[in-house]
């Protein structure tokens, strides 16, 4: 996998959703891109960059999401969406041998799966955050993590959804992404016949 | 040396799972690093990191103002939108009322023009009028409209409709700023009877018939025209004499509705003739007022009546 295409598309994707996004908004979840962008690279790219990849998107949504303290200052935590994204990874990279990747309702459920996964760790690092420092709030204050989680439950719903024709788009693109299409040959009954 | 010596331990043992481990370990360790050490350096982080991102983003915002422009801010209930509301309502309403009153002028202009081609420089003074009260029980009944002895209004004044038509003449009963109007319908009035589609200018008046036009039941007139006499339905009649001043003089009165046989005069036949135009369908009309002297004459001569 070529990275300064995943880099740009990450990058893109996290413009489309500070911006164009809101046009897809349902009622209060919009979805986002960038956890579809990061399920199309994992469902093609080798296991050993899976994570990593997962975390590198996640650090952006961190440096792109600051939380607003007591004294209107910004504060940007790096780690809820960075260790977010890898806890998606990790659930969707054993998905792959379930689900056909170039199938984009097949992608639609991992990319459910990753971001509802990704919003549970976000909001429990958070949480842990609030409850050991108690120095700032989360982003989803004056609310409850459990609303938070079943607000992102909603995004995720809603990436699922928008997921299905952005990654049929994205399948386009496969060529510029440069993924490995090696496969392993093993031995049987077609290779016997040979 | 001892950095190299470093990095080059690093990258030899964190490789594959374990670099993702120590990556996701040095992840919760700024996760839960209090605001003060963060606060210094992860903002300058973030906003190099948006450099790249913020035109694309700035793109998407036009774009997406472009496919459904913003409307989250709008409250349709906020004071200022209530107040802004009321404002365009109310000058929409001014601009309707300034747009029909110019209508008006225009029409008031339109009409008073007419009659001065039509009158000259006779002397005769022209006042615009507007219908300030009907008679509800009758629509050929007596109407009021807003000038008066004060405007100069007099008996007999003739009252025009649309520039050429006559709608009738000012009664004896003229207040100081009102007048009464007794309606074309209810008066008797001598006319020539012309072809509906025009007339040959080169041919007299008295080249087309002529009657004396009788008010009857239902609004209409009657009169009494010779059998050999040319007359068709849609005929119109036009005033033919001075009584309501010259300036009613070949104005339109009517119109030929029916052409009845006449029983008592075997070579006579009735015309039946209908108003072109009722004064309490009007809003505004013109009314001719005769220059002193000529109204002076007039009460001499005891009125046109």
């Amino acid at each position: 996998m070529r990275w300064s295409i995943y880099i740009l598309f990450s990058l893109i994707a996290v413009a489309i959703d500070a911006s164009l996004g809101g046009i897809l908004k349902i009622g209060d979840a919009q979805p986002r891109f960038l956890p579809i962008v990061v399920v199309f690279a994992l469902l093609s790219t080798p296991r050993v960059h899976a994570v990593r990849l997962a975390m590198l998107a996640g650090l952006l949504a961190d440096l792109m999401s600051p939380a607003l303290r007591a004294d209107d200052t910004q504060l940007v935590v790096i780690g809820p969406w960075t260790l977010g994204f890898a806890l998606g990874a990790l659930a969707v990279v054993p998905m792959r041998s379930l689900l056909y990747h170039r199938n984009p309702i097949s992608s639609g459920f991992a990319t459910f799966v990753f971001t509802l996964l990704a919003a549970v760790a976000f909001v429990f690092i958070w949480t842990v955050r609030g409850l050991l420092l108690r120095d700032e709030s989360p982003s989803w204050w004056p609310g409850t993590g459990a609303g938070e989680v079943w607000h992102q439950a909603k995004v995720a719903l809603a990436n699922g959804v928008v997921a299905v024709p952005a990654i049929w788009l994205l399948d386009r693109t496969r060529p510029l992404w440069g993924f490995s299409t090696a496969k392993r040959v093993v031995p049987g009954a077609a290779r016997e016949a040979v | 040396m001892n950095a190299t010596r470093l990095l080059q331990l690093l990258s030899s043992r964190l490789r594959g799972r374990r670099l993702d481990w120590t990556l996701a370990g040095l992840a919760l360790l700024l996760a839960l690093l209090p605001a003060r050490a963060l606060a210094p350096w992860t903002g300058d982080i973030a906003r190099i990191a948006a450099v790249p991102v913020v035109p694309i983003m700035h793109l998407g915002m036009v774009l997406r103002d472009r496919i459904r422009p913003p409307r989250e801010a709008f409250d349709p209930r906020a004071p200022e939108v209530i107040e802004l509301e009321m404002s365009a309502e109310r000058y929409r309403t001014l601009f309707e009322q300034a747009r029909l009153k110019t209508e008006a002028l225009d029409r008031e202009v339109a009409a008073l023009k007419s009659v001065r081609a039509r009158i000259g420089n006779t002397g005769i003074q022209l006042e615009t009028a507007t219908v300030i009260g009907i008679d509800p029980t009758r629509r050929e009944g007596l109407v009021r409209i807003n000038i008066g002895a004060r405007n100069g209004a007099h008996r007999d004044a003739a009252v025009i409709i649309r520039g050429d038509i006559f709608g009738g003449a000012v009664s004896g009963d003229v207040g100081e700023f009102f007048s009464l109007v007794k309606p074309a319908p209810r008066c008797s009035i001598s006319v020539r009877l012309y072809p509906a589609d025009g007339t040959d200018d080169s041919r007299a008046a008295s080249a087309f018939p002529g009657t004396v036009l009788k008010p009857i039941e239902g609004g209409l007139w009657v009169g009494d025209i010779a059998s050999d006499a040319e007359i068709r339905e849609g005929q119109i009649a036009r005033i033919a004499d001075d009584r309501f001043g010259t300036v009613a003089r070949g104005m339109r009165v009517g119109r030929v509705r029916r052409v009845l046989p006449n029983d008592q005069v075997p070579l006579a036949r009735v015309v039946e003739v209908e108003p072109i135009a009722l004064l309490a369908d009007e809003s505004g009309v013109v009314v001719a007022i005769d220059p002193p002297e000529e109204q002076a004459a007039r009460l001499g001569s005891g009125g046109a009546r």
